[in-house]
């Protein structure tokens, strides 16, 4: 029975102590997760020390194996091993599968091509949007964003993709049940209505603990056929998902940034090192255009997106006061002294009080926003990003 | 042998006239003092004594009791001291009963009969006037605070011989004591003069924006908040602030002058403050010094501002009970203490001017030197409480200022310049303020706005519209409508315009703070 077969291996991915390694080690002993639980303490002990085969019985012991899998079924927790067919072919590949994923919603599609957009927590403006840009038309062209739920460029790419109305999913590095950030709430209940779905290597109920990321780091590698650094600084925890999807085979890319933000260091140091340059979505697309062919896929929507590129008509014909403001605006915030002196540099005969009024008229228009008073340039689509 | 002079007191900030008595009747010799004294009104009976004594009085053994009445009141201060004598030596014949009691006397000894200064002259010579009393005896250090009332004529004298040699004189001789001196008036002249040295706007470059909020609050009399990393000069600006502010008017200066006449803290030589109050208190204040406080409440630092700047530097690092302290009387414009002796109005009309970085290391949005994530940024901003907040109608972000703008010459504005915009817009208000309560375009309540900020169809449109796009409350619309109308003030312009009203939305506050709830 598949099902019998299952609880057992539950309870095994769950002893305390007992890691992957161990897992094969015990596998490889005797055969099979029923016949590990069935063992007793002297057998178990040869295989591991005795103190841990101590601990594993006592374990044993307090574990109800049907009820204990049977919360997993009203969590709406799926426990996916690497025995089961479901288990994504992409982990497969990857050195050191993990022996079981757990996962909230629906694993991604096998046949779908898969981005990683990964990138800082505590982004920038520029970030922000450049993010939510790649995030939403790639999943709008029926890409999977794959990412980390973290704050910052992980959250913003997933959450532009479900309004991309495409699918994301976020691989945690804690237990499935747990919504880490705290923050991020919406997203999560988010990511699961949209058909997405929340990935984990950990047990439900594990607290996002510091040494559980790079695991976490190299299943979002492993899931992606791409990846996608937003923005990091040099040190940055980004640098291992990146080194564990070149370790995979993976090809990398960046966005580039100017040189004078901090934010932008990893990026352009990863593009120096070789990375692919992301100036559009499409760079990527072209890229996976490879990997769909062999999937033998049609990229969803591939057609009807041209609405998307369509150029803002109004935007063309603002008037040329605007045009002299809105030239002074960035997508990094800029406070108005800042642009009066700009400005005063270029030879306009600007006054304050009247900037102040120009702004706002272009942020009641929507081609400008305020942040934290500053004043950045907006875009009502995003396809104007980029 | 009994006689009775008149002194007066204060109790909070309320001061009253009170009569001290003395009786010397045949018994054990003693010095008896009766009447709710507190303890160093009591000590004045040693200190008369032996004043008394080396300023050549013998004091005959006799039984000797003062009472200070009213007797219900706790009599508080050094200034009986005088008042105790007079009423002695008036009772020991020695200087005429009848001059003693027509006038007031107020004053400190020390042992060897100097007469030294003494708190909370002018609200009692104010309260002494109101009760008909022309006359007073002050130590010569008063004489400049008690002729601030009209009708009050002051001698200032230095010893309680001179006190008792000025009474034994004839009427017309005595008279000539009490002439005015060369006054006060003129002093306010010389002060002007004296700007050498003193802070201007127009050392600060750069800060545009700054400075015209700056200029608005001024102008308004508005709750100002300035937000910037360290080092953009957000002090600086702060601490210009009252040269721009219209001076006092007469009724405010008296006001002010007496509390802090109470406060002992009115300058030599400057009897009546002209100058709008400027109190900086560092972020360590305990909530009493900031509210007023004691058994019988002194004036806190709050009562103290009064009609001036309260400027809160690094507002975020002031404990937030000492903080959400100030919301009723930013709201109401006056403390109420109350204390187991009673309650106590304080009065708290002060233009708040705060200064804050906007995260934990002062560089946010600046994301090359800020690493504070969202949620250290979103604690450290909780720190000021959103009621607090919502009675700031300014809200200015200051830059970092770049070496080659510091080196140029250009600077904008000076003090001047913008004095004299403020004054001229604080003329606008007063006559369109006149025969009401409201003074400022600050004082404008939710019921007033229909009346003096009246808009256009265009007006009401964009104000729509931008209610729609920035997603504003009911009270930050009025925010933005009082603001406005101290923008048009400046101006000139009679009603509230497009361009006001655009301005008034970028010194919104609810912007800044609303921003880091979003990026949570």
């Amino acid at each position: 029975m598949e099902n019998q077969e299952k609880i057992y291996q539950f309870w095994l991915h769950n002893l305390p102590g007992v890691g992957e390694q161990k897992i094969g080690r015990l596998l490889k002993a005797f055969g099979s997760e029923r016949a590990v639980y069935e063992a007793d303490e002297a057998q178990l002990g040869k295989i591991i020390d005795e103190g841990m085969a101590r601990a594993i019985k006592l374990f044993s012991l307090k574990w109800d194996l049907q009820k204990e899998y049977e919360g997993l079924k009203e969590k709406r927790i799926e426990f996916i091993t690497c025995k089961d067919k479901e288990y994504p072919s992409s982990l497969r590949k990857i050195k050191k599968p993990p022996y079981a994923i757990y996962c909230i919603g629906s694993l991604p599609p096998e046949k779908a091509p898969a981005v990683a957009v990964i990138g800082a927590r505590e982004c920038s403006e520029y970030g922000r949007r450049v993010a939510e840009a790649f995030g939403c038309r790639l999943a709008g062209r029926g890409i999977s964003i794959i990412s980390g739920m973290a704050r910052g460029i992980d959250g913003i790419a997933q959450q532009a993709a479900i309004d991309g109305g495409g699918k994301t999913f976020a691989v945690l590095g804690c237990g499935v049940d747990i919504c880490y950030p705290v923050s991020n709430r919406p997203l999560y209940e988010k990511i699961i209505d949209t058909g997405g779905g929340i990935l984990s290597v950990f047990p439900p109920g594990s607290e996002p603990r510091k040494q559980n990321f790079p695991e976490r780091n190299r299943i979002v590698a492993g899931l992606s056929d791409v990846l996608l650094v937003v923005e990091a600084r040099q040190k940055s925890g980004t640098w291992i998902t990146v080194d564990m999807a070149l370790e995979q085979g993976k090809n990398v890319y960046a966005v580039p940034g100017r040189l004078t933000d901090r934010l932008s260091d990893g990026c352009n140091l990863l593009i120096r090192q070789g990375a692919g340059i992301a100036l559009s979505p499409e760079d990527l697309m072209q890229e996976l255009f490879v990997l769909i062919n062999r999937k033998e896929i049609e990229l969803e929507g591939n057609e009807q997106d041209s609405s998307c590129q369509e150029k803002d008509c109004t935007g063309e014909r603002i008037a040329d006061r605007e045009e002299g403001v809105l030239k002074y605006l960035d997508f990094t915030p800029r406070s108005a002294d800042e642009l009066l002196s700009d400005m005063r540099r270029d030879g306009h005969q600007a006054e304050l009080p009247w900037l102040l009024s120009e702004l706002i008229d272009l942020c009641m228009e929507g081609k400008a926003g305020q942040v934290a008073g500053s004043y950045v340039r907006t875009c009502t689509k995003r396809s104007d990003v980029i | 042998m009994f006689s009775t002079v008149l002194s007066g007191a204060v109790y909070g900030i309320d001061s009253y006239l009170v009569h001290v008595e003395a009786d010397l009747s045949p018994g054990l010799p003693c010095f008896v003092m009766v009447g709710n004294a507190g303890s160093e009104v009591k000590e004045a009976a040693e200190r008369v004594r032996v004043a008394l004594k080396n300023s050549g009085i013998q004091i005959p053994p006799m039984h000797i009791a003062v009472n200070i009445s009213p007797g219900d009141i706790k009599k508080l201060g050094t200034g009986f001291d005088l008042p105790v004598a007079a009423a002695v030596l008036a009772a020991l014949g020695k200087i005429p009963k009848d001059v003693a009691a027509e006038m007031l006397f107020l004053g400190e000894l020390s042992l060897d009969g100097t007469l030294k200064p003494v708190r909370g002259v002018l609200p009692i010579m104010a309260c002494a006037s109101k009760a008909g009393i022309r006359r007073c005896i002050v130590p010569a250090e008063n004489k400049e605070e008690a002729e601030l009332i009209q009708e009050m004529r002051a001698a200032g004298m230095e010893s309680l011989k001179q006190v008792i040699e000025c009474l034994q004189l004839s009427e017309e001789d005595r008279d000539k004591a009490f002439e005015a001196q060369a006054s006060h008036l003129g002093l306010t002249k010389e002060r002007r003069e004296n700007k050498e040295g003193k802070p201007d706007f127009g050392e600060i470059q750069g800060q545009e924006q700054a400075k015209q909020a700056a200029l608005i609050a001024a102008a308004g009399f508005h709750h100002m908040l300035l937000v910037g990393p360290p080092g953009a000069g957000k002090t600086m600006l702060a601490r210009r602030m009252p040269t721009i502010l219209p001076p006092l008017t007469k009724e405010e200066s008296l006001e002010v002058s007496s509390l802090y006449s109470i406060s002992g803290r009115l300058k030599k030589g400057s009897a009546l403050m002209t100058e709008r109050p400027f109190l900086s208190p560092h972020h360590t204040i305990s909530p009493q010094a900031l509210s007023g406080g004691g058994k019988i409440p002194r004036p806190g630092v709050i009562s103290l501002a009064h009609r001036g700047v309260l400027f809160l530097d690094e507002l975020p690092e002031f404990k937030r009970q000492t903080l959400d302290l100030l919301r009723q009387p930013l709201e109401d414009k006056e403390i109420q203490i109350a204390r187991s002796s009673g309650f106590f109005n304080y009065p708290a009309d002060v233009m708040l001017v705060g200064a804050m970085n906007p995260c934990p290391c002062g560089y946010y949005p600046d994301r090359n030197r800020c690493r504070c994530t969202p949620y250290e940024i979103h604690n450290y901003l909780g720190h000021i409480s959103g009621p607090i907040l919502d009675r700031i109608d300014l809200c200015v972000l200051t830059h970092k200022v770049e070496i080659n703008q510091l080196q140029s010459s250009k600077c904008g504005m000076n003090s001047d310049e913008m004095k004299e915009r403020v004054l001229a817009a604080r003329e606008l208000q007063k006559e369109r303020y006149k025969g009401t309560k409201l003074r400022f375009n600050s004082d404008l309540g939710p019921g007033d706005m229909e009346r003096y900020c009246f808009l256009g169809s265009k007006e009401k449109e964009m104000l729509e519209k931008l209610s729609y796009t920035m997603d504003f409350s009911a009270r930050t619309y009025h925010r933005l409508l009082k603001v406005a109308r101290t923008i048009a003030d400046l101006e000139g312009a009679a009603q509230i315009k497009r361009e006001h009203l655009a301005q008034a939305v970028c010194y919104r506050p609810g912007d800044l703070f609303d921003r880091y709830k979003t990026v949570m």
